[in-house]
């Protein structure tokens, strides 16, 4: 069984069926292909994503309905290509595809979420991008319920 | 900001090397051509804001931030 190191996790055991792959990386970090996605029960709804490569690197991510109970993004037809699904149909949420948004913590505590691109992973191939969507009429830093001071959406 | 009315077809000259050609025109969209040479970046204005965003979300993750994250989200 693999291990990966991770600083925040430590060493965790995880199966190659669960490697989320980025076949582009993230814009910033286009080198980081391999993430394992992390739900923990004591941090739920929060779903990590821990860089196989860099242990150093994690991303804390809620699923984008969590934030927005009427969420609904704009996948551009070229991602959901990308991603190996068809561009005509949208795909269903949690059964073909998740979307989560990327959340930064700001030392004052506040936190954002990135609504306007967030990352969509195909769950029967475990492909993932990071879909960059101007035109979803959000911002990539979307003040989150509880946080302080953070930027509106 | 500079602003210049171009039609569809027409360019604008930025240096000695850059040209930003209209292609077309919708009514959302207008569809741009640009000859630069390969030193020189063009990104999508949404794909740096995204990454400086990413950069951001990465930098704010230690333990004590996520507890507190966490406990306030449930809150």
């Amino acid at each position: 069984v693999p291990i990966a190191e991770t600083e925040h996790f430590g060493a965790i055991t995880y199966i190659e069926d669960s490697v989320i792959e980025f076949p582009e990386g993230i814009p910033a970090f286009e080198t980081e292909r391999r993430f394992l996605l992390i739900e923990r029960e004591s941090s739920a709804p929060v779903v990590f994503l821990q860089s196989l490569q860099r242990p150093d690197l994690l991303f804390l991510t809620l699923p984008a309905s969590a934030i927005d109970p009427s969420y609904h993004g704009c996948v551009p037809a070229e991602d959901l290509e990308r991603l190996g699904l068809p561009s005509g149909r949208y795909p269903e949420e949690g059964s073909q595809v998740l979307t989560l948004a990327l959340v930064t913590v700001r030392e004052d505590r506040s936190a954002t979420a990135n609504l306007m691109a967030p990352v969509i992973v195909n769950l029967a191939t475990r492909r993932a991008l990071q879909s960059v969507q101007p035109d979803s009429g959000y911002s990539v830093a979307v003040r989150l319920r509880g946080s302080r001071q953070g930027k509106e959406a | 900001m500079l602003v210049i009315r171009r039609k569809a077809g027409e360019s604008v000259l930025i240096g000695d090397d850059i040209e930003i050609e209209v292609i077309d025109i919708s009514p959302t969209r207008v569809k741009l051509g640009i000859k630069a040479p390969d030193t020189i970046a063009i990104l999508r204005k949404e794909i740096r804001l995204t990454g400086e965003q990413n950069r951001q979300a990465a930098r704010g993750v230690s333990a004590a931030a996520i507890e507190d994250f966490v406990a306030r989200l449930r809150c």
